[in-house]
C-alpha cells in the first residue's frame, strides 16, 4: 500500500492543478463549464488554434516508400475537430477507434512524463468516469469516481479490482461476500451460481474461436482427405458439452455468428466417424502409409478461448484413437515458446490454438489466420481464400461483404486448414444485489453503471494483475478492462455489447468512407484538470503511429495494438537481419 | 567465542559468492524465450528484437555465449574480445554490488520496489506461522511428555503425526472451504484470501511520521517495515487494521504452521523425556519438589536446545511451504512472485528475489548457529 | 516442504566386517526386534505394506483403466459425478464407481489405486538417488578433509541456502516439466542433507582404532571408505532416508500440484489434486480421495522413520 503513487507525479499534479487554478481564477474546480476554457498545457495563446498535423508536413503517408499502414493522415482542424484520412475504405473504422488502446491521453501529461515511465503507466490520466487512486502491487488496484466527469456520474464512488487465477478461489470469495463480482467463472461452477439466489450469473457471448490446427506442409496433413477425415472424425459437440462452460457453442464457422457477416456460407462438417474412417483410409492409401502416429500439442495455461487445455487435449487424444485409430501422444510445450514454434510452422502434429476478438469485425478473425499476413502455423496459405479476404476488408457495404465471406467460408470448409471446435462461453458472476451488473463480450465490463446494494465500494476479481495502465502500450485484457474505466476513446462500445457508439466524439465519413471527420464534445476535462481538445487526439494517435515519435516510450515501447488495428507504422524501423 | 564467530562469518562469504553465481546461471539456463513470455500472441521478430535491446538481452550472457531469438543458447567464440566486459554477467554483478537488482520486465518497476512490496507479505506469514507452531508445538510437546502414555499423549502424538503428513495444499484448501463457506455467516467465518479487506487504505509509516523526504536504504527499510501490516498497525495504534490483518492471517498461518508445529511438538516431547530421565531430575523429585516445578523449571529449560535448532531449521521449509500457501490463499508474497517470474522469464525478478531470499537464509542460519553456540559452549570446540 | 529434521547422527557401535557371518545376523535380528517393539513403526509398516500390495495388484483391484475416458462407454455418465456404491444405495442401474468420476470422466478409484505405484516409486527412487550421491560427496568430504571438504561442503551450503521447493521449481523449469525431472529436482535438493549426515559419521568413525588399524595394515583409501566406513555410517542414513521418503513424496506431489511434475493423463496424487482443486467445492471427492491416500502414505513413512530412529538409536531407547 505504500508506494501507490510516486512522489514526483504527485508534485507535478499539484503543480498542474495550481496552474489551472490560477489561470481560471479559481473556477476550474467547479462543475465543467460549457465554454471552452484555455488548455493550460498548451500555453496562453489559444487563438488561433495551433492544430497538430500528422505526418507533420501535411502530406499523406499512403503509398510512401515502405509504408503499409491504413492511415494516411490525422489532422486537428480546430480545437474540436479531427480529420482522419484512410488509404482505403475500412469497414471496421468505428469499431477500431472505440478500442481501449486508443483511449485519449492528455498531450501535456504525455510531455510531462516523457511518454513513459512509472509516472505514466502506474498512474494513468484520462477523461473517464473513474480516476486512478492506488495500486498495491500484487494485490489490488483502486479507482474512484471523478467528480468533474462530463457524462453520467458513476453509481459507485469506489471500485477495487483484485485478481486470482483460481476459479474455485474466486467463487469462494464471492460466496462468502468478500467481493461483489468475479470474472471467468469456472465451467463447473455455473450451476452452483445459478442455483444460489444470492448470486447472479452473466454469460458472455462467445467472441472467440478454438481450433485444432494442422500444418498442410507436414506428412499426413498435406493430404486433403486426411485433413477432412479429422474434421469429420472428431466429435466436437462432446468436447463442448464436457469441457466448456454452459452457453458455449460448437463452431459452425471459424468466425462467431455474433460478428456481423461472421458465419455466412455452409455449416461445418457433421460428426461422422464411419465416413471419416473411409476418407482416412483413402487418404492413407494415397500417401502409402499404414498407420498415423502423431502428437496433440498444447500449452498448459488456460486461454480466453480454451478453459482446460490439458483435459481437452486428453479428450482429443482419446477420440483420435477411438474414432479414427490414430495414435497420438500429448505434447506439452512451454507456454513461452509455444506460439513461436507454431508460427514458424514447426508443429507437425495436431495443435490446440485459438483467438479472442479484439474488435468485433470479421477481419479480426479470418484475416489473422487465413489472410495475407498469416504466419506459417497452418503451412501454405490458400491463395483463393487470401484474395477474397483482402477484398472483404476493403468493402464497406455489409451485404457485399457477406457475399464475399460466404465464398471464403465455403473454401475454408473445403480446404480444412484447421478444425474449428468451439466458441467458448464464459461468464461473470455478481452478488444478486448489484444493480446494473453485466458481462461484456469484449471483456470491457463498465463498472460505472453498477451499484452494489447499499455499499459504497464495488470489488471485482479478474484473472490477473496488469503489467501497466498506459494502455496504448498494453495488450493484456486485464489491463484494458481497467483502462476502460479511466480512459475514454473517441467511440465506445455499447455497454455489454459490441456496437460502436459515439463517446468523446461523433464521426462522419465522406462518400467513399476514406475520410472521417470527428467532432469532439465540448467541456471535457482530464483528471488532472486539462481540457480535452483535438491536439490530444492527434498526439495520442501519433505516438502509437510514428515509430520515431519522441514520446513513443511507454512501458515496453512496442505499442502492439496499433499494428493490429491499422497495420504499419510511420517511419518503420528498417528490416533487420 | 570471538574466534568462533569470526570463523563462522568468514565461511559464509564463499557461500554467498556461490549463491550469486548459481542464481545468475539458473535464471539464464531456464529455457524459453523471454520475449514471447512477455508479449504472448503479439511476439514476432521485430517486436522481439526491440524487446531484447530494451532489456539488455541482446548482450552476451557471459563472453562468447549468447541467447538467440527463440530461446536457444548459442556459443559465438569469435565475439569474445569485443564484448568481454559488456555482458549480462558483468552487468549483473556490478548491479548487485551497488545494491541495484535491475528492473522487472513484466512490471517495468525496480526489483527493489517489488521486494519492498512482496517480501513483507511472506515475512509476516512466516512469522505468524512460526509463532503459532512454536507456542502450540511446545505446549503440546510438554503436555505429552509430562503425562507420558496418557490419552492426551497418544492423542497429541497422533495429531502431530497426521499434521506432519498432510500436504499444505490439501490442508489449505480444506480450511478455506470450512471457514469461508461452511462456517460462513457465523462468528467463526474467516476470509479465505488476501491480506486485507478490499479497499483498505494503509497509510505508510513514512507519511505518518513525516519522513517522506527520507531517501536511500533507510527509506527502503522503513517502507519494508511499513508493509508488514502487523507492525504498521501496532506502530500507528490502528487496532481496526490489526484486527483485519490477524483475521486474514489465521487460515494461511494455520495451514503453513501445521507441519512445523508437529515437528516441534515431537522434538519437545522426546527431548523433555530425555531430560526427565536424568539423575538430577530424579534427585529433584526425590527432594520433594512439586511435579510441575520439576518439569517446567528444570526439565524444560535444558530440553530447549534441540528445540531451538529445529526451529531454526524449520524456517527454511516454512519459506518453501509459503509458495504453496500463497497460491492457495492468494497472497502476493515472494513465493508466488518468483514462480510467476520464472513462468514469464522475468530475469531481474528471478535473480533479485532468489538472491535476497538465499542470502537471508544464510544470515538466519548464521544467527541460529551463533545462538546455539551461545547456549551450548561445547559447540565451539567442534 | 518438509526438511527432515537433521539430528546429531547417532552412531551405533561399529559393525564388524560384513563377511564374518554370525554377529551381523544377530544384530539385524536385534534391530528387527527393536523395530517391532516400536508401536509407531509397526503401524507404519502395516499401512505401507497395504499400499505396496495395492501397487502390486493395482490392475486387479481397479475395474477401470486409470486413463480411459469413459464418455461414450457408459450410458448417462457425467463428469465429476459423485461416488456410486451399490451397497450404499446407489441404484443398481448405474455402474459402480467407488470414488466417483473426475473432470475428464475417468474413474477416480482406478486413478488413486494406480497412483500408488507412482508415489511409492517416487519416494524410493528420489531418496535413493539423493542418498547415493550424498553418501558419495559426504564420504569424500569427511574422509579427505581439508580443502576438498571445504569446497564440497560450501557447495552443499549454497544448495541449502535456497528454500528447497523454490530451488526444485527452478530446476524443473530448466529441465522441463515431467515426473522424472521433478524427481531429479527433489533428489538434487535433498543431497546436502545426506552429504552432511554421511560426513559427520565419517568424521566420527575415521579416527577410531579399528579404522586406524586397517590403515596400518595397508588397506587403500577406497577400501577403507567402502569396507569400513560406509557400513558403519549406514544407520543414520537409513533413518534419515526413511523420513526423507515422506518428504520426497510430499514435495513431488507439490510440484505435480503446480503442474511441473507428472504430466497428464498419468495418474499421480499430487497432480490429481492440482487439476481438481478448482472443482473442489463442486465435487470434493476428486480432491478428497487422492488427498487421503497421499497423507496416509506420508504418515506411514513418517511413522516407520520414527520407529527406525528409536530402534536404531540407543540413546532414544526407553
Amino acid at each position: 500500500m505504500t508506494r501507490d503513487t510516486r512522489r514526483s507525479p504527485i508534485l507535478a499534479l499539484l503543480a498542474t492543478a495550481a496552474i489551472i487554478f490560477a489561470a481560471c481564477g479559481g473556477a476550474a474546480s467547479t462543475a465543467p463549464s460549457s465554454e471552452p476554457t484555455t488548455t493550460p498545457t498548451q500555453g496562453p495563446t489559444a487563438e488561433p488554434f495551433d492544430g497538430n498535423v500528422y505526418p507533420e508536413d501535411g502530406s499523406s503517408a499512403c503509398g510512401t516508400d515502405g509504408y503499409n499502414g491504413q492511415i494516411g493522415s490525422i489532422k486537428a482542424l480546430d480545437a474540436q475537430t479531427v480529420e482522419f484520412t484512410l488509404c482505403a475504405p475500412d469497414a471496421a473504422f468505428l469499431s477500431k477507434i472505440a478500442f481501449t488502446s486508443l483511449g485519449i491521453q492528455d498531450e501535456g501529461y504525455l510531455e510531462e512524463t516523457g511518454g513513459g515511465g512509472e509516472a505514466l503507466f502506474r498512474n494513468p490520466m484520462g477523461t473517464g468516469p473513474y480516476q486512478f487512486k492506488s495500486w498495491t502491487a500484487g494485490t489490488e488496484i483502486s479507482i474512484e469516481a471523478y467528480e468533474d466527469y462530463w457524462g453520467t456520474a458513476p453509481l459507485t464512488p469506489n471500485v477495487v479490482i483484485r485478481w486470482s487465477t483460481e476459479s474455485a478461489q474466486k467463487l469462494l470469495e464471492l460466496q462468502s461476500q468478500q467481493v461483489d463480482g468475479i470474472d471467468n467463472v469456472g465451467a463447473d461452477d455455473f450451476p452452483t451460481i445459478e442455483g444460489d439466489s444470492d448470486l447472479a450469473l452473466f454469460r458472455r457471448t462467445a467472441l472467440n474461436t478454438f481450433y485444432l490446427g494442422m500444418n498442410n506442409t507436414k506428412p499426413y496433413w498435406k493430404n486433403d482427405k486426411i485433413r477432412q477425415a479429422i474434421a469429420m472424425g472428431i466429435d466436437r459437440q462432446r468436447i463442448v458439452d464436457t469441457f466448456f462452460p454452459p452457453g458455449s457453442i460448437t463452431a459452425s464457422h471459424f468466425t462467431p455468428c455474433e460478428i456481423p457477416g461472421g458465419c455466412e456460407g455452409e455449416e461445418w462438417y457433421e460428426f461422422d466417424p464411419e465416413g471419416a474412417r473411409e476418407l482416412l483410409a483413402e487418404g492413407m492409401a494415397e500417401e502409402n502409409i499404414t498407420e498415423i502416429v502423431t502428437k496433440v500439442s498444447l500449452r498448459e495455461p488456460p486461454r480466453c478461448y480454451l478453459p482446460a487445455p490439458l483435459d481437452i487435449a486428453t479428450d482429443v487424444q482419446d477420440q483420435l484413437q477411438e474414432n479414427l485409430g490414430i495414435t497420438a501422444e500429448i505434447d506439452i510445450i512451454d507456454t513461452t515458446v509455444y506460439l513461436g514454434i507454431a508460427s514458424r510452422g514447426e508443429l507437425d502434429g495436431i495443435f490446440l490454438l485459438g483467438w479472442c476478438a479484439d474488435f468485433p469485425d470479421v477481419t479480426n478473425f479470418l484475416d489473422t489466420f487465413f489472410g495475407v499476413g498469416q504466419d506459417d502455423s497452418l503451412g501454405t496459405p490458400w491463395d483463393d481464400v487470401t484474395a477474397l479476404l483482402t477484398e472483404g476488408g476493403r468493402t464497406a457495404d455489409l451485404e457485399e461483404r457477406k457475399a464475399i465471406y460466404e465464398q471464403a467460408n465455403d473454401l475454408i470448409k473445403e480446404h480444412v486448414p484447421m478444425v474449428p471446435i468451439s466458441h467458448g462461453g464464459s461468464a461473470t458472476a455478481f452478488l444478486a444485489d448489484v444493480e446494473g451488473a453485466h458481462s461484456s463480450p469484449l471483456n470491457q465490463e463498465d463498472f460505472s453503471v453498477m451499484k452494489p446494494g447499499d455499499r459504497d465500494q464495488l470489488v471485482f476479481v479478474q484473472n490477473g494483475e496488469p503489467g501497466g495502465l498506459y494502455c496504448a502500450d498494453e495488450t493484456d485484457g486485464e489491463a484494458l478492462r481497467i483502462c476502460g474505466q479511466i480512459l475514454e476513446s473517441l467511440y465506445d462500445y455499447k455497454v455489454a455489447g459490441t456496437e460502436p457508439i459515439p463517446n468523446l466524439a461523433t464521426c462522419e465519413a465522406n462518400a467513399d468512407s476514406t475520410v472521417w471527420t470527428c467532432t469532439l464534445q465540448e467541456g471535457i476535462t482530464f483528471h488532472n484538470g486539462a481540457t480535452l481538445d483535438a491536439n490530444d487526439v492527434v498526439t495520442t494517435y501519433a505516438v502509437q503511429w510514428d515509430a520515431e515519435h519522441p514520446l513513443r516510450v511507454g512501458r515496453e515501447g512496442l505499442f502492439e495494438y496499433w499494428g493490429y488495428l491499422f497495420a504499419g507504422n510511420l517511419n518503420p524501423p528498417p528490416p533487420t537481419e | 567465542m570471538t574466534r568462533f564467530i569470526l570463523r563462522r562469518l568468514l565461511s559464509s562469504i564463499p557461500v554467498i559468492i556461490g549463491i550469486v553465481f548459481l542464481v545468475f546461471a539458473l535464471a539464464r539456463i531456464i529455457p524459453g524465450d523471454p520475449c514471447e513470455a512477455a508479449l504472448g500472441e503479439r511476439a514476432n521478430e521485430v517486436t522481439c528484437e526491440r524487446y531484447a535491446v530494451a532489456h539488455g538481452l541482446d548482450k552476451a550472457i557471459i563472453p562468447g555465449i549468447f541467447r538467440v531469438p527463440g530461446g536457444a543458447i548459442e556459443a559465438r567464440p569469435g565475439e569474445i574480445p569485443a564484448t568481454f566486459l559488456d555482458n549480462q554477467f558483468v552487468v549483473f554483478v556490478g548491479d548487485v554490488v551497488s545494491g541495484d537488482f535491475g528492473t522487472s520486465s513484466k512490471f517495468g518497476l525496480p526489483v527493489t520496489d517489488l521486494l519492498i512490496q512482496r517480501l513483507p507479505t511472506t515475512v509476516e506469514l512466516t512469522l505468524y506461522a512460526l509463532t503459532f507452531a512454536i507456542i502450540a508445538g511446545i505446549l503440546l510437546g510438554v503436555m505429552s511428555a509430562w503425562r507420558r502414555n496418557s490419552f492426551a499423549d497418544v492423542f497429541t502424538m497422533l495429531i502431530a503425526n497426521i499434521g506432519v503428513s498432510t500436504p499444505v495444499f490439501v490442508l489449505g484448501l480444506s480450511l478455506a472451504y470450512l471457514f469461508a463457506i461452511v462456517l460462513g455467516d457465523t462468528a467463526l467465518e474467516l476470509p479465505p484470501s488476501y491480506r486485507l479487506s478490499p479497499g483498505t487504505d494503509v497509510p505508510t509509516l513514512a507519511a505518518t511520521w513525516g519522513l517522506e523526504d527520507l531517501g536511500g536504504p533507510l527509506r527502503s527499510i522503513l517502507d519494508f517495515m511499513s508493509n508488514i501490516y502487523t507492525f504498521n498497525a501496532i506502530a500507528r495504534a490502528d487496532w481496526a487494521l490489526l484486527g483485519d490483518v490477524v483475521r486474514h492471517m489465521i487460515l494461511p498461518a494455520f495451514a503453513l504452521g501445521t507441519i512445523p508445529l508437529a515437528i516441534i511438538a515431537r522434538i519437545t516431547r522426546s527431548s523433555l523425556l530425555d531430560e526427565l530421565g536424568l539423575d538430577y531430575i530424579r534427585t529433584a523429585r526425590a527432594k520433594g519438589l512439586r511435579d510441575r516445578a520439576v518439569v517446567l523449571r528444570h526439565g524444560l529449560r535444558n530440553a530447549m536446545l534441540p528445540v531451538v535448532t529445529v526451529i531454526g531449521l524449520q524456517l527454511g521449509s516454512l519459506f518453501g511451504g509459503a509458495v504453496l500457501t500463497e497460491t492457495i490463499f492468494n497472497l502476493a508474497g515472494v513465493g508466488r512472485a518468483v514462480t510467476e517470474a520464472i513462468l514469464s522469464r522475468d530475469y531481474a525478478v528471478i535473480q533479485g528475489f532468489t538472491l535476497v531470499i538465499a542470502i537471508g537464509f544464510v544470515l538466519i542460519n548464521l544467527l541460529v548457529d551463533l545462538s546455539y553456540a551461545f547456549l551450548d559452549p561445547r559447540v565451539q570446540q567442534r | 516442504m518438509t526438511a527432515p529434521v537433521v539430528l546429531e547422527p547417532p552412531v551405533a557401535g561399529p559393525v564388524e566386517d560384513g563377511r564374518a557371518g554370525a554377529r551381523p545376523a544377530s544384530l539385524w535380528r536385534d534391530t528387527l526386534g527393536n523395530i517391532l517393539r516400536q508401536r509407531n513403526a509397526v503401524i507404519g509398516l502395516v499401512i505401507l505394506s497395504f499400499f505396496v500390495l495395492v501397487a502390486i495388484f493395482a490392475d486387479q483391484i481397479a475395474a477401470y483403466d486409470p486413463i480411459d475416458v469413459l464418455i461414450g462407454d457408459e450410458e448417462g455418465i457425467k463428469k465429476l459425478a459423485p461416488p456410486c456404491i451399490h451397497a450404499l444405495g446407489c441404484p443398481e442401474t448405474m455402474a459402480e464407481h467407488y470414488f466417483g468420476i473426475d473432470g475428464n470422466v475417468r474413474d477416480v478409484f482406478a486413478r488413486v489405486v494406480h497412483g500408488t505405484r507412482v508415489s511409492l516409486r517416487i519416494g524410493f527412487l528420489t531418496v535413493g538417488f539423493a542418498i547415493v550421491i550424498g553418501m558419495f560427496i559426504g564420504s569424500i568430504a569427511g574422509y579427505f578433509g581439508g580443502k576438498v571438504d571445504n569446497v564440497l561442503m560450501r557447495i552443499m551450503d549454497v544448495l541449502l541456502a535456497f528454500p528447497a521447493l523454490l530451488l526444485a521449481v527452478a530446476i524443473v523449469v530448466v529441465l522441463g516439466p515431467g515426473l522424472l525431472n521433478a524427481q531429479l529436482a527433489i533428489g538434487i535438493v535433498a543431497i546436502p542433507i545426506y552429504a552432511r549426515v554421511m560426513r559427520a559419521s565419517v568424521l566420527s568413525i575415521r579416527e577410531r582404532d579399528y579404522v586406524t588399524a586397517s590403515r596400518a595394515l595397508g588397506e587403500s583409501d577406497l577400501g577403507l571408505v567402502v569396507r569400513r566406513i560406509i557400513p558403519n555410517a549406514l544407520t543414520p542414513l537409513i533413518v534419515q532416508g526413511t523420513l526423507g521418503v515422506a518428504g520426497a513424496v510430499l514435495d513431488v506431489a507439490a510440484l505435480s500440484f503446480i503442474g511441473l511434475g507428472t504430466q497428464p493423463p498419468d495418474a499421480e496424487w499430487g497432480s490429481m489434486i492440482g487439476i481438481a482443486s478448482n472443482s473442489m467445492f463442486v465435487a470434493p471427492h476428486v480432491v478428497l480421495f487422492p488427498g487421503i491416500a497421499l497423507s496416509l502414505t506420508v504418515l506411514a513413512f513418517n511413522l516407520l522413520g520414527d520407529g527406525l530412529r528409536d530402534a536404531l538409536d540407543p540413546r532414544l531407547n526407553r
